[in-house]
């Protein structure tokens, strides 16, 4: 081996340096040149959010022909959040991007990673109930996009008609009807454990009741005042679940059947109530546009018929990173989001699923009957509250499983929300939150 | 009857085995990608009432400006290019390693096995690429797969190139052979049983690669085909025809692969498994 000649070594290296030459040819897209600026706009993947997405690029881009948008997806999910944490952790992020907002909103450090609007005009159009939850410290953050939504009981107003039963104002008018609905051979309430986020409609659609009960919750909650096992009006959740599960009120699979399995049963009339989240109705469009309108939606009841509150979901906001290079563009963009064209626009690409927060957006006279049943709920403040995910940061990673076990009767109520408390005190702690160390 | 038993029954076992494990999920793959939207949410294992094998898959192939495309184009040039680097260069390290001992050998072996035990991190490599200009490129991502793969290469080619008598290189450097041709010439040719092994089992971990393009790769021109399957599904709606649609397309390459090289597969992972 020692008669090595040195002299072969460059060959290697060289012939190791051209291979990486050509493969640096190999990059896939290319810049292109002209006058028109172009942004970029992260959105999640969801077929409905890139529909709209793109109607409201192409839109924008014919009011502003020198400015083009360009649709960037990202995924859902715990591996969306951390897509949206490394792009912002390495200046890497879109033009603008679509994210949540509430308390996943305050995990990717506004003050530090956004560009505030507080002061644009726009932030006019924007209505007083969103800014909360696009605000951190003293400045305002983001635009919505999209409409909002809630969190309540769907429910088949054929299987109403047909045994002749009226929307439930209280928790026992709830049951009772339920029972009727079991008589009748057909599911009460449909719970769908495969795909386990869905167990968690009970505690977190029943929110504006506890908000209704205890107007400073959220705030007690954050500051670890009040707790989930010991607040007589938050237990009530978990309670109804428990109830309901003992009560056998749920349908004989709820163990294994999956989201869409539960949509389907609702959609057919098999089961009568399904606790969701008023999201699935894009879905069931798509899916089943003969019978949308057979769907209705109400608000989980609680045991105070005055007041029978919605929860709502507030719709994801559209933020504008530091890192970008064309903040005109990209204000122009927002702006164009935040106006009666922009909610126009995504109407026409999608259809209304719940109203919009920007003013002087008006829903058209078809939307699906369920929104119809929201609407009372949003134009009345003292009648909706937000999800308390929007109103406090605190929010622990293992609802979706103590629900299950909840509903499955593997845990009692009184234990599950023990457990529960215990689950947010480790998030609280590594927010840092005052009142929790 | 009990000596037929005896003599097939194993037989018979493990071929019902297979077919539950694995034809099974691949005919409901292909039954579902066949159905339209609204049976294919049901997610059951029957046959389709109403054939949309087309109409899904022109849907597919058109969706987002015929992403899939680009994401074929993409993959296609990512798999070949690192597991060719990984062949060639795992070979000659493997090759030196193992004929050359020197008191660096600890050194190298244990930073060979830290690259597969440390876990990578994300936003520190994104920083070093960043700072190389190579972020978001597909060589950038090329070098990453290189750098994931490379260990598990060396180890399967040292364990391999043990068993090459060193006889062999001696006779060739008697001759007149230098180091570069010596490899190329003698020692790569005969490593073929295990280059195989090692281009089947990289391919399928590169193509099949879903993390990596996802944060090293952002951007839809960028996209692998792993990236495509996000297209159909997400949290709150899932088109599970074209979802199943996707997935039985891209798993087409691999398959025809596997066919192809069967026998050749088999040789190198008996030749891969001898102790060194």
């Amino acid at each position: 081996m020692n008669t090595t000649p040195k002299r072969r070594w460059p060959v290697i290296a060289g012939s190791v340096t051209a291979a990486a030459l050509i493969l640096t040819g190999c990059s896939a897209g290319g810049g292109e040149s002209s006058d028109a600026k172009t942004i970029t706009w992260l959105v999640d993947n969801t077929e409905n959010t890139i529909t709209y997405a793109e109607k409201l690029a192409e839109d924008f881009n014919a009011a502003n022909p020198d400015i083009k948008v360009e649709i960037e997806t990202r995924p859902q999910g715990g591996d969306g959040d951390n897509i949206v944490k490394t792009k912002l952790a390495t200046g890497d992020m879109a033009d603008v991007f679509s994210y949540n907002t509430g308390s996943l909103f305050q995990q990717i450090n506004p003050e530090q990673n956004l560009v505030p609007l507080t002061s644009e005009p726009y932030m006019d159009n924007v209505l007083d109930s969103y800014k909360p939850v696009v605000t951190s410290g003293s400045e305002v953050y983001g635009v919505p996009v999209g409409t909002g939504s809630a969190g309540g009981v769907m429910y088949n107003k054929k299987v109403y008609e047909q045994l002749g039963l009226s929307v439930p104002k209280t928790w026992d008018e709830f049951m009772e009807n339920s029972r009727k609905i079991k008589d009748a051979g057909i599911d009460p309430i449909i719970q769908t454990y495969q795909t386990t986020w869905t167990s968690q409609l009970f505690v977190l659609g029943d929110f504006a009741n506890v908000a209704a009960a205890n107007p400073t919750f959220a705030e007690d909650y954050t500051a670890n005042k009040v707790k989930y096992a010991t607040d007589p009006a938050a237990i009530k959740g978990f309670e109804h679940q428990e109830e309901a599960f003992k009560a056998g009120l749920f349908n004989e699979d709820f163990a294994s059947a999956t989201y869409a399995q539960g949509l389907e049963k609702l959609v057919n009339g098999e089961g009568a109530h399904y606790p969701i989240l008023s999201f699935a109705l894009p879905e069931i469009q798509v899916s089943y546009p003969d019978k949308i309108n057979d769907l209705g939606i109400f608000p989980l009841p609680s045991d105070d018929a005055s007041k029978n509150p919605l929860t709502v979901w507030l719709p994801g906001g559209v933020y504008l990173p530091k890192s970008t290079q064309n903040v005109e563009e990209a204000k122009k963009f927002l702006a164009f989001i935040a106006s009666k064209e922009g909610c126009d626009s995504q109407t026409e690409a999608v259809g209304a699923n719940g109203p919009y927060l920007v003013e002087g957006c008006d829903l058209p006279d078809d939307v699906p009957a369920a929104v119809k049943d929201m609407l009372p709920f949003f134009e009345d403040e003292s009648k909706n509250s937000p999800a308390l995910e929007f109103l406090s940061p605190v929010k622990g990673p293992a609802l979706e499983q103590i629900t299950v076990e909840v509903g499955s009767g593997i845990r009692s109520a009184k234990d599950g929300a023990a457990l529960y408390d215990e689950d947010v005190k480790k998030q609280a702690q590594q927010l840092n939150l005052p009142g929790w160390n | 009857m009990t000596a037929a038993l005896k003599r097939y029954g194993v037989g018979i076992l493990a071929i019902a085995v297979t077919v539950v494990l694995f034809v099974i999920p691949l005919l409901f793959m292909a039954l579902t990608a066949m159905k339209d939207r609204r049976e294919a949410n049901k997610l059951e294992f029957s046959w389709p009432t109403n054939f949309a094998l087309i109409e899904n898959f022109q849907e597919v192939l058109s969706a987002r400006r015929f992403m899939l495309v680009t994401a074929f184009i993409n993959s296609t040039i990512l798999t070949v290019a690192s597991v060719a680097i990984m062949v060639i260069l795992a070979a000659m390290v493997a090759w030196v390693l193992q004929r050359r001992r020197s008191r660096w050998n600890p050194l190298i072996n244990f930073l060979i096995l830290s690259g597969l035990i440390i876990p990578p991190a994300v936003v520190p490599t994104i920083w070093v690429l960043q700072g190389l200009g190579l972020f978001k490129t597909l060589p950038g991502l090329i070098l990453i797969e290189v750098a994931f793969g490379l260990s598990f290469c060396i180890m399967l080619f040292r364990a391999f190139i043990s068993t090459i008598p060193r006889e062999l290189d001696e006779a060739a450097v008697i001759d007149g052979c230098g180091p570069v041709r010596l490899f190329f010439r003698v020692i790569f040719p005969l490593l073929r049983s295990v280059i195989v092994t090692v281009i089947v089992v990289q391919s399928v971990a590169v193509f099949n690669d879903f993390q990596h393009p996802l944060y090293f790769l952002p951007g839809d021109a960028n996209a692998t085909v792993q990236l495509t399957l996000f297209n159909f599904q997400s949290q709150f709606t899932t088109a599970y025809n074209l979802l199943f649609m996707n997935i039985l397309l891209i798993t087409i390459p691999p398959l025809v692969m596997y066919l192809f090289f069967n026998r050749q597969i088999v040789a190198g992972m008996t030749a891969g498994a001898v102790k060194g």
